[in-house]
C-alpha cells in the first residue's frame, strides 16, 4: 500500500454515528465487489446459458448453421416420435427409484455402525467416504466397467457373465456404482444421530424398549428431516447421472438402450447427432420435471417429516 | 491492517481485472512470437496408422523448420464425437481427417477450409479429377481425398484352413456367405464372424446387391421396412444359430479392430474397410487374409470404392498456408509416401501410386492386391450421404441392439429406424 492511501483510509475509518445515505450506498456498493465473483458466474454461467438453451430449444440449431425458429416441434417430436427417448425416461425412473433408496439405506447403516464406534473414529469416517470423492472420477468409472465386463472380477467370482455385457444387469452395475458412493448422505446422517438427545435412549432403555423400537420410535422420527433433505438431494442427482453411465456403457447407453439414461440420451442427440435444439428442449424438461418430482416430495414430506419441538405448538 | 480495508474493493476489481487480461492473453492463440507455428494435426485410426503418420509428421517438421505438429489420434466413434465439439465451438484442429459422411455437413457448417484458395502450396494435379471431386462441396473443395477403400470379409486364414472348409470364392453370394458361415461354426465351434446385422456398410452392400441403395437422389431412405425387416432378420436367424457373434460381443463393437469378434478372438472373421483391417495384424498375425464381400443373389456386387478418407483444414486456421503445406507434404511427397505406405489405402496420387504400389510389402501389399481383384467388377459409388447419416450410423447398431437381445422383433426395430431416419433427415 502507497503512503498516499493511509491519510484518505484514516479519514474515512472513523465515519460520524449517523452518515446518512452516503455511507449506506457505499457499503453496498462494497458488497456489491465481493458479490461480483459470484454474480458474473450466477449470470455469464448459469442464467445466460439458460436463457440461451431456451431459445435454441424452439431451434434446430445444429452446432454448425445459424439456428432456426422451429416452434414447438423438437418438444412435439420428443412426446410422439421418439421411442428411444420415452426408453430412456423409463431408465432413469428404474434407476432413480433403484439407486436413491438402495443409497440411503445404506448410507443409513453405515452412519449407525460408525456412531458407536469409539476407535479410530476419523479413520472410519474417512475410509467410508473416501468412495464418495473417487467415485465421480472417470477413472473408477471405467475400473467398475473392467470389474463388471465380461471375463472381469464379477464374472470370474460369479460365473454370471459380464454385466455391462448385458441389458438385464447393466443397470444394476450402474446403481451399485452410485450406491457405493454413499459417503455424502452418510456423514449428513451422522451429524443427525449426533443430534438427537441421548437422554431418549435412556429414558427408553428404562422403560424396557428393544434396539429396534428405539430406532423405529426415536431415530427415525427425530432423524426424518435428515433423510428428507438427503432423500431430496440424491433424488435431484440421480436424475442427472451421467459419468458412471456414459463410462460403464462405453459411451453409447448399451446393451441394447438398457443403460441409455436421459442425460445420456441427451448427450447423444446434442454432441453425437448434433441436434442442440433437441437436446436444449430435453434440458428444459428434465429441468421441469425433476422441479416437479421434488415439489411432490415436499408435499408428502409434511407427512412424515417431524421436526423437534413440533409436538410443542 | 485498517488502512486496507477500503482499498480491498479496489484491490479486488483490479486482481478481477489482471486475471481476466492474463486468461485473455493465455489463450488458444499460442502462436504469438517467434514466429514459430504450431499446428494440430487429428485422425483416427489403429495404433500402426499412429506410428506410420507419426514418422511422416517428423519428417515434416525437419523439411519446414518453423512449424511444430501437435497430434492425436482416436478410435472412429471418440474421433467423430470429438471432432464434432471442437468444430462446434469454432476450436476444430488445423488439419483433420474426415469421412465421406462427414465432409457435406462440415463443409455446409463453414467448419472447412476452401483448399483451393492454397492451390500455390497444394498441389492437387496428379489426382484423377473424378475422385478429387467428391471432396467438393457447392463448389469448394472442403477435403482432399486420400485414398480410396473398399469393404471386405477379412478372415484369419490359419483358423478358416484348420476347419478344411473351402475359402471364400470371388463373387460369393449372401446365402453361400451364411451356408460357409455354418460349416465353419460346425467344424470350429466358434461364431464365423461378426454379426453384420449392426452394421449399415454392411447392409447398404446387401441393399446395392439387390439393386437397391441406403438414400434416395436427392435425400431420403433409399429403401424401405420390409427392405430392412428382411436384412434384420437374416442376420438375427445366424445369430440364434450360432453362426455370428453373439448379442453381447455384437454390442461391444465401437470402431476399433480389438473389440471385434475377431480381434478378442472369438470369431474367425469379421467385415471391415480394406486398409484399416492392418490393425487386425498384431492380433490375428500373417494369416490374416482379405475376401470380397458377398454379393447378391444373381451375382450383383453390392461394395464399392469409395473415397476412404479426407483430410481438410479448419476455415479458421491462424495458418492457413502451413496446414495446407502439411496435407500437400501428406499427399504428394514421395518420402512422406513410402514412411505412410498404404495405411489410408492406395495412395490418390498417380505417380506416387505408379511408383509406390509395385514396391508395397506384408499387408500393403495385399491390400493392393485385394483393390486389383475387385477393380473393374465393381458398380459406381452412391453419391455422398446426406448429413444426418454420421448420426444414424450410431442409430442403425443401436436398433438392432434391440433385436439381437431379442427386446423386439427385426419388424418392430426396422419401423423404429425408418421413424428416426425420417426425422435426422427432415
Amino acid at each position: 500500500m502507497t503512503t498516499t492511501d493511509i491519510p484518505a483510509a484514516t479519514a474515512r475509518r472513523t465515519p460520524p454515528p449517523a452518515a446518512g445515505k452516503g455511507a449506506g450506498r457505499r457499503r453496498e456498493g462494497a458488497a456489491w465487489v465481493f458479490l461480483s465473483p459470484w454474480v458474473l458466474g450466477a449470470s455469464v454461467l448459469t442464467l445466460l446459458p439458460m436463457a440461451v438453451s431456451l431459445y435454441l430449444s424452439f431451434t434446430d440449431y445444429d452446432m454448425f448453421n445459424p439456428p432456426r425458429w422451429v416452434g414447438l416441434r423438437n418438444y412435439t417430436q420428443m412426446f410422439t416420435e421418439d421411442p428411444r427417448y420415452w426408453r430412456s425416461v423409463g431408465t432413469t425412473l428404474l434407476y432413480v427409484v433403484l439407486a436413491v433408496p438402495l443409497q440411503l439405506a445404506v448410507a443409513l447403516a453405515v452412519a449407525l455402525a460408525l456412531k458407536s464406534v469409539r476407535r479410530a473414529k476419523g479413520f472410519y469416517r474417512s475410509a467410508f467416504y473416501a468412495p464418495s470423492l473417487l467415485g465421480a472420477s472417470m477413472s473408477i468409472a471405467l475400473v467398475w466397467r473392467a470389474i463388471f465386463n465380461d471375463g472381469g472380477t464379477v464374472d470370474n467370482l460369479l460365473g454370471t457373465g459380464g454385466w455391462v455385457t448385458q441389458p438385464g444387469w447393466a443397470l444394476l452395475a450402474v446403481a451399485l456404482l452410485t450406491v457405493w458412493q454413499f459417503g455424502a448422505p452418510m456423514v449428513i446422517f451422522l451429524a443427525g444421530l449426533q443430534q438427537i438427545p441421548a437422554e431418549l435412549y435412556e429414558a427408553a432403555a428404562v422403560d424396557g424398549a428393544s434396539r429396534a423400537r428405539q430406532f423405529v420410535s426415536i431415530t427415525l422420527p427425530m432423524l426424518s428431516p435428515v433423510l428428507f433433505f438427503n432423500l431430496v438431494l440424491q433424488t435431484i442427482q440421480a436424475f442427472q447421472v451421467f459419468t458412471p453411465a456414459f463410462a460403464v456403457s462405453a459411451g453409447k447407453g448399451g446393451p441394447a438402450d438398457s443403460t441409455l439414461f436421459y442425460t445420456l440420451y441427451l448427450y447423444d442427440r446434442g454432441f453425437v447427432a448434433s441436434h442442440m435444439g433437441y437436446a436444449s428442449a430435453m434440458a428444459w424438461v428434465l429441468l421441469i420435471a425433476i422441479g416437479a418430482v421434488t415439489a411432490v416430495l415436499f408435499r408428502t414430506s409434511r407427512a412424515w417429516v417431524f421436526y423437534a419441538g413440533e409436538e410443542t405448538r | 491492517m485498517p488502512a486496507d480495508r477500503t482499498t480491498r474493493p479496489w484491490a479486488l476489481l483490479v486482481t478481477l481485472a489482471l486475471t481476466a487480461l492474463l486468461t485473455a492473453c493465455g489463450g488458444p492463440d499460442d502462436s504469438g512470437g517467434g514466429g514459430r507455428v504450431t499446428l494440430r494435426y487429428t485422425w483416427w485410426g489403429n495404433p500402426d496408422r499412429a506410428a506410420r503418420t507419426e514418422r511422416a509428421v517428423a519428417l515434416f517438421e525437419k523439411r519446414h523448420p518453423g512449424v511444430e505438429v501437435q497430434t492425436s489420434f482416436a478410435g472412429y466413434d471418440a474421433y467423430k464425437q470429438k471432432l464434432a465439439t471442437q468444430a462446434a465451438g469454432g476450436d476444430a484442429p488445423d488439419v483433420m481427417q474426415l469421412d465421406y459422411r462427414m465432409i457435406d455437413q462440415y463443409a455446409t457448417g463453414g467448419v472447412l477450409l476452401d483448399l483451393r484458395e492454397q492451390s500455390a502450396v497444394l498441389r492437387t494435379d496428379d489426382i484423377d479429377p473424378g475422385l478429387l471431386a467428391t471432396g467438393e462441396v457447392d463448389g469448394a473443395l472442403a477435403g482432399l481425398v486420400q485414398a480410396r477403400g473398399t469393404e471386405t470379409f477379412v478372415y484369419d486364414a490359419a483358423q478358416w484352413k484348420a476347419t478344411g472348409v473351402a475359402p471364400p470364392r470371388a463373387g460369393w453370394t449372401w446365402q453361400e456367405w451364411a451356408d460357409t458361415m455354418r460349416e465353419l461354426t460346425r467344424k470350429s465351434g466358434k461364431p464365423g464372424a461378426t454379426d453384420p446385422g449392426q452394421s449399415e456398410d454392411c447392409f447398404e452392400v446387401w441393399l446395392r446387391g439387390l439393386g437397391k441403395s441406403l438414400y434416395r437422389e436427392g435425400g431420403g431412405l433409399g429403401f424401405t421396412v420390409d427392405d430392412l425387416t428382411r436384412w434384420w432378420t437374416f442376420t438375427d436367424g445366424l445369430r440364434r444359430e450360432g453362426v455370428v457373434s453373439t448379442a453381447r460381443q455384437t454390442t461391444q463393437l465401437d470402431g476399433t479392430v480389438e473389440n471385434t469378434a475377431l480381434g478378442r478372438g472369438t470369431a474367425i472373421g469379421d467385415f471391415n474397410w480394406d486398409a484399416p483391417a492392418s490393425g487386425y495384424l498384431g492380433i490375428v498375425g500373417d494369416g490374416l487374409t482379405l475376401a470380397p464381400m458377398p454379393s447378391g443373389e444373381d451375382g450383383r456386387p453390392g461394395q464399392y470404392f469409395k473415397p476412404s478418407m479426407f483430410v481438410g483444414a479448419a476455415a479458421n486456421t491462424a495458418h492457413p498456408r502451413e496446414a495446407a503445406q502439411l496435407i500437400d507434404f501428406l499427399i504428394n511427397d514421395p518420402e512422406a509416401a513410402g514412411v505412410l505406405g498404404a495405411s489410408r489405402g492406395i495412395p490418390v496420387n498417380e505417380s506416387i501410386r505408379a511408383d509406390l504400389v509395385p514396391k508395397l510389402e506384408g499387408f500393403d501389399r495385399t491390400v493392393a492386391d485385394y483393390q486389383d481383384s475387385v477393380d473393374g467388377s465393381l458398380e459406381a459409388p452412391p453419391q455422398a450421404p446426406p448429413s444426418g447419416d454420421s448420426a444414424l450410423q450410431t442409430t442403425f447398431s443401436r436398433d438392432y441392439d434391440q433385436v439381437s437381445f431379442e427386446r423386439m422383433s427385426p419388424r418392430e426395430a426396422a419401423e423404429n429406424y425408418v421413424t428416426e431416419a425420417k426425422a435426422e433427415l427432415r
